[in-house]
Order: C-alpha cells, then sequence, then structure tokens
C-alpha cells in the first residue's frame, strides 16, 4: 500500500478493511502512525480537518480559528466557562500551538509510578522515547535576538524581583517572526507532527483520509473492529456519506475530549471513561507600557515566569501556577477583553503598547466528558475553591512582574473590568470570584479522560494504552495522563505515544 | 468563525429552551408584547436570520463599537448582523434555532428585567450598551452566557477588519490575506 493523504469531501472513497485504524493525526495519533507504519503494519489515519500550510495559513482569525479548530473555535465547557481549544486539522493541535517544547519532569514520571501504579513509565523508561520526540520538534532553546518586547518585559520584571524564570525550548526554524503561531505558520517554520512524523509515515505507506469524522466502533472485543465513518464537506460543516472501515487494530489519538467522546457514544470501555478530565485552563492578563510592546510580531510564547510552580508536589505532581508570555491577533485580543463601547476602542487603541501573559494553572481530575443523545460532547467541570485562589495569586504575582518592568496598569479580563494602577490596589483582586462565564479562561492541554491504571477498578485503560473491555482499541493521546503532564503537553504525548506505540508493533509482530 | 464564542456549548444548554420558553410565555401572557418591537424592514439576501434577528444584532453591534474615539470607525455600515448571518447558516439546525431565540430573548430584554416599555433595538446606543453589561454581570448564568458568547463574536469580526488595525498600531498580517473580507 503506498502512502496517500486523501480528502474525502473531494475524493470519496468505499468501504475497506486495514490492519491499523489511528484516529486523530495530531501529536499521537501522527507519532503512532509513524511508528506502526514503519513496523511494517498497514495504517490507515482519520483526521477530520484540512489540510492547512503555508500561505493557506492567511492570519486572519475568523477563517482561520473557523478551519483549524474544533467546532470552529467554539468549543466550550457546558457552562460557558472555559473555551477549549482543539486543533481540527492535519497535524492536529501542533499547527496551532504556542510551539513551546516542555518535556515531562522526571518528578511527574515517578508521580505516576508512585501514586497511580504506572510502573512502566519511569524516568529511564522514557528517556529515548522524549529524546526522540525532541528530535523529531527540532527542540532548540530561542537566540536573544527572537525576544520580543513582551517576552523580554515578563523576563524583566521577574528578574527585577529575583524570581526564577526561562526561555523554554520550541520547535521552530527558520522563523522570522511572523507572530500568528496560533492560527497557523505562513512559512511553515514549526517542525511538528506536519512536517516530520506525517511525511514519514506516508513515506512508509500510511493513508492519511481526510474530512472524515469516526463516529462509532463497534464490535470492540472481537478481532476486527467496525469503525463507522461520516465524510464532512470541503469546509467541514456537514456530515454527508457513510463509510465503514474494519480494522484490527484502533488507535485513539483525538484528543482527551475527543477520544472519551468516541468511546461514550459507541458504548464501549468501562465506567472510568469520560472521568477524571483535567483542563489546565489558563487566564490571560495584560499590561499597558509607555514604551511600544508590538506583541503581535515574533515569537509569542518564549519567556516563563516559573517560580511558583512545583513539579514534585506529592499530592498532585506538577501544581502551583505559571506566567508565560502569550500574544494573539486583534480580533482574539478584543474577545478576550471585557470593555466595550468606546471604554473598549480605548484599551484596543493601545494595543500596541499592551503586554499579554496567560496564567498557567495545573488542575486536578476536575472534568467529565458526557455525550448528549446526537453524540456531541459535554465537558462539565466545577473549578474548586483552591485552584480559583491560586488564580487569584498568579494575577497578583503577574501584576508585581509587570508593575517591575515598568507597567502603567495591569487588566484583569473579568466581566466587572478591574484595572490595577499600582501594587498597593492587588487587594482588590481578592474580591474576583471567578463565577463561570465571567472570565475568558482558556483550555489548551486537556488530558485524562480514560486515565491509564493497573487495573480497570482504577482507570479506563491499560498502562499499554488498552482500553478495557476491548480487543486491541487503544488510547495513545493524552487521555491516559492521571495527572497534569507539563506545562505543555506536546512534547509528553509524543512521548508516550511512541513508547506505546512501539509495544504494541512488538507484540503484534512488526 | 465561532472563534472562541462558545456558540456550540452555549445552543448545548438544555435549560436554555426552558427559559426562553419562560420569556415567551410572558409575553403571550401580557399581551402586545410582540407588537412592542415594532416591524423590522427586510434585509436582502439573509441565509437564517429574520429581519427582526437581524436588526437586534445590529443594533447590539452599533452600541458595542460606537463611531468616534480613538478608532473612527464603528459598527454602523459594516454589517457585523451579515457576518453572524452567514455563520450561523453553516451551523447544524439546533445551534440555528437556539442562537435566534437567544436574539429574541436579547430584544425583549429591557422588557423583561428593567420593566421598560422599549425592546432591546428601540433603545439609546448608550442604553442598549448598559443593558448588555447588566447581562455580562447578572446572576443569571443564562443571560451572562449570551452576553460572552455574543460579546465575542462581534468583537473578533469587528477587530479582525483591515480598515481598523491602523488604529491600532497593527500593520496585518506579514504574510496572507490582508483584504476587507
Amino acid at each position: 500500500m503506498s502512502g496517500a493523504i486523501v480528502d474525502l469531501s473531494r475524493a470519496p472513497q468505499g468501504d475497506l478493511t486495514v490492519e491499523c485504524c489511528v484516529v486523530g493525526s495530531g501529536a499521537g495519533g501522527a507519532t503512532a502512525a509513524w511508528e506502526l507504519t514503519r513496523a511494517g503494519h498497514e495504517v490507515l489515519v482519520v483526521e477530520e480537518g484540512g489540510d492547512y500550510t503555508g500561505f493557506q495559513l492567511t492570519g486572519r482569525d475568523g477563517a482561520m480559528y473557523d478551519q483549524l479548530y474544533m467546532e470552529r473555535g467554539g468549543r466550550a465547557t457546558s457552562d460557558l466557562a472555559i473555551t477549549i481549544l482543539q486543533g481540527r486539522v492535519l497535524g492536529g493541535g501542533p499547527v496551532i500551538n504556542a510551539a513551546d517544547v516542555v518535556p515531562m519532569p522526571a518528578s511527574v514520571a515517578r508521580h505516576w509510578q508512585t501514586k497511580f501504579g504506572l510502573a512502566d513509565f519511569s524516568p529511564e523508561a522514557l528517556a529515548p522515547f522524549e529524546a526522540a520526540a525532541l528530535a523529531d520538534l527540532s527542540a532548540n532553546v530561542p537566540e536573544e535576538k527572537q525576544i520580543n518586547a513582551n517576552n523580554a518585559a515578563l523576563r524583566e520584571g521577574a528578574q527585577q524581583l529575583g524570581l526564577r524564570h526561562e526561555i523554554m525550548m520550541h520547535d521552530r526554524v527558520g522563523c522570522i517572526g511572523t507572530g500568528t503561531c496560533l492560527i497557523g505558520c505562513p512559512i511553515n517554520s514549526k517542525r511538528n507532527t506536519r512536517f516530520v512524523a506525517i511525511p514519514a509515515a506516508l513515506d512508509a505507506g500510511a493513508r492519511f483520509f481526510l474530512r472524515a469524522r469516526v463516529t462509532r466502533i463497534e464490535e470492540a472485543g472481537a478481532e476486527v473492529k467496525k469503525l463507522t465513518l461520516r465524510t464532512l464537506d470541503a469546509k467541514g460543516y456537514r456530515e454527508e456519506r457513510t463509510l465503514t472501515v474494519r480494522a484490527k487494530i484502533v488507535v485513539l489519538a483525538a484528543n482527551a475530549v475527543a477520544s472519551a467522546q468516541l468511546l461514550l457514544r459507541s458504548g464501549v470501555g468501562n465506567a472510568h471513561v469520560g472521568k477524571n478530565l483535567m483542563l489546565q485552563p489558563q487566564l490571560p492578563v495584560t499590561a499597558f507600557f509607555d514604551r511600544e510592546i508590538r506583541f503581535f510580531r515574533g515569537i509569542p510564547q518564549a519567556a516563563a515566569v516559573t517560580e511558583y510552580e512545583r513539579l514534585d508536589d506529592p499530592e498532585h505532581g506538577f501544581w502551583g501556577f505559571r506566567i508565560e508570555a502569550i500574544a494573539g491577533t486583534p480580533g482574539i485580543v478584543a474577545s478576550l477583553l471585557p470593555k466595550l463601547g468606546l471604554p473598549g476602542k480605548e484599551v484596543m487603541s493601545r494595543y500596541a503598547h499592551m503586554a499579554a501573559a496567560l496564567l498557567l494553572v495545573p488542575d486536578g481530575p476536575n472534568g467529565v466528558v458526557r455525550v448528549d443523545r446526537a453524540g456531541n460532547p459535554l465537558v462539565d467541570y466545577a473549578m474548586p475553591d483552591e485552584q480559583k485562589q491560586r488564580y487569584r495569586d498568579a494575577i497578583k504575582a503577574a501584576a508585581r512582574v509587570y508593575f517591575a518592568a515598568g507597567a502603567r496598569s495591569v487588566q484583569v479580563p473579568y466581566a466587572r473590568p478591574l484595572l490595577l494602577t499600582s501594587e498597593r490596589e492587588l487587594d482588590r483582586v481578592d474580591a474576583i470570584g471567578f463565577e463561570p462565564a465571567t472570565a475568558p479562561f482558556l483550555s489548551a492541554h486537556q488530558q485524562g479522560g480514560i486515565r491509564f491504571a493497573p487495573s480497570p477498578k482504577d482507570g479506563g485503560a491499560s498502562p499499554e494504552g488498552l482500553v478495557y473491555g476491548t480487543r486491541d482499541v487503544f488510547v495513545l493521546d493524552s487521555s491516559g495522563f492521571p495527572s497534569s503532564a507539563s506545562s505543555h503537553t506536546m512534547a509528553p504525548i509524543m512521548t508516550v505515544s511512541r513508547m506505546l506505540a512501539r509495544r504494541i508493533a512488538a507484540r503484534k509482530g512488526g | 468563525m465561532g472563534a472562541l464564542s462558545g456558540f456550540q456549548a452555549l445552543s448545548r444548554r438544555r435549560f436554555f429552551r426552558v427559559t426562553l420558553g419562560v420569556g415567551v410565555s410572558v409575553g403571550a401572557a401580557t399581551g402586545g408584547l410582540l407588537a412592542m418591537r415594532g416591524g423590522a424592514p427586510d434585509v436582502a439576501g439573509l441565509r437564517v436570520l429574520s429581519a427582526h434577528a437581524y436588526r437586534t444584532l445590529e443594533a447590539l453591534a452599533t452600541a458595542l463599537f460606537p463611531p468616534g474615539g480613538p478608532i473612527p470607525q464603528g459598527a454602523a455600515g459594516m454589517d457585523l448582523a451579515r457576518a453572524f448571518d452567514g455563520f450561523l447558516a453553516d451551523e447544524p439546525a439546533h445551534h440555528r434555532r437556539d442562537l435566534s431565540r437567544a436574539l429574541f430573548w436579547l430584544e425583549y430584554g429591557p422588557v423583561l428585567y428593567e420593566r421598560r416599555a422599549k425592546t432591546f433595538s428601540r433603545l439609546r446606543d448608550d442604553e442598549r450598551l448598559a443593558h448588555f453589561d447588566s447581562w455580562a454581570t447578572s446572576q443569571s448564568l443564562l443571560r451572562r452566557q449570551v452576553a460572552l458568547a455574543f460579546r465575542k463574536f462581534l468583537s473578533v469580526v469587528f477587530y479582525d477588519r483591515p480598515e481598523i488595525w491602523p488604529h491600532l498600531g497593527y500593520d496585518g498580517p506579514l504574510f496572507g490575506d490582508r483584504s476587507g473580507k
């Protein structure tokens, strides 16, 4: 079988039988497809999105969120409190992420071993697969000349206050600073799944079906599973035709929400499926400087204040909070700011003087994925008071950093807008209640939902990724993570996916 | 072009339908509520929205983005409601139905919650902005959700327009589409 990318909205296909079907083409799916294909297995990858590279990535908010993100950028928790950002494009999340490469800390791997009984996830066992992931990603630290004023301001404030901070590794090579990473890189400088694992899998013979949605898995306990696919129109808006794929091995890698959704709507798996979801919600804050920042040019996210994160919390592993620089195009930035009318225009007129950060707060398993009668996902998420307090602490810490860097004011994007003009006003942050739909929380690193556990009493899949109650249905994305793997999940997903895919290939005689 | 709006999640709220039903029932019981909004002029070329829903959304857009201030352009004349109509036309049928209902509810917000004798699109711009702000900070989760979703959508569409960018100090994407579409 020769490798190919087939857009089913343009080239209808008939029913077919393959050895292995991978659902999702992101960090987990593309890596697994590559590993299985080069081990000699016949692989078909099914992806809902289209293929967008180069100048097809127009740098325009409306069109790109529409085409590159799940539910046209509109996926959210049931109470609308948290926007769930999930890639829907060939290459998945890495195509639209901030390109940060932050491997799973060794302390988190040990936490998974001791607390969750995942004996095989030792730092030593993961090390070669992590090294391979970093090599795939061409992981490198941005050069000093690539640190723009937005990242420099955050770093300067941290330095002034003596706070621990870092410049994160990234996967860009030849970046010229277009600044539109979150809606795709028009010069293809991100060395991610789309440009490494997918071409390699194609060379080895993998096929990729685009614009197709797997809606059901049947006969999950049989040697040959039946997958129902619905093809989509050219824009991915509407389902059109039905297609059946039969496969001996099924690999779920559709993201923590979508993988659980598929099992739930198929009635496959045990009672843990959909439980223990983590969203790692992030809250943006903005600061205003007299000097021009122009955060919309250059690398959006490189500097991070790491003073307040804990990597070896006995209960949670990765905990505390991080402050990371961020930037956005005008439409998205405006959509996250609270003021409207003339005051809103006043705020946006200072766009070029704006700095911004995301407050990244690792969470516990506070979320649940359900499905409605039509099979659509419903994500319920209850944010505990302890987590809300960490956001308040993070807002204060970020404000101190920005004031130390010379900011005139710091704006908290709350429904009742809160503009801080000095450290003396930080107590006002204590009044923020974070009621649902009052603050623009974003989730970019969904994890859990089909937790790995040594026993079906404690999770939805085995430590090998086998979904309990099935024969050869595996989950190789972040769904299996029992706690937050890292502040950025791309590298950990690739690491775990490769490790588990190699084991599947070895067992299946590849 | 749902860009972070969360419309899809909003539409799936089961009680959304229930609450709207209550609002409509109140209107029917007190009589004359439907007449209160008056007629809406026909709008050519709409794919999904009714003329009344279009008018409500245009009234909201012009209140959120009035002319003047540091950005001279306002939403008037930009036809942002048509952009929403285009978005909505490509959504599943239940989203189209529920979001049209949300606009109906917003139109009657001043009557239902402020005991005014005017519907939303008949208020002045500053009154509409104040009323919409009251939804954003309401004790009702559903009203906050509606406010959040429409605010996000309209903000993305308004600030994604190239004629706005010079007033922000933004020179547009380095590559790709710089058109007014």
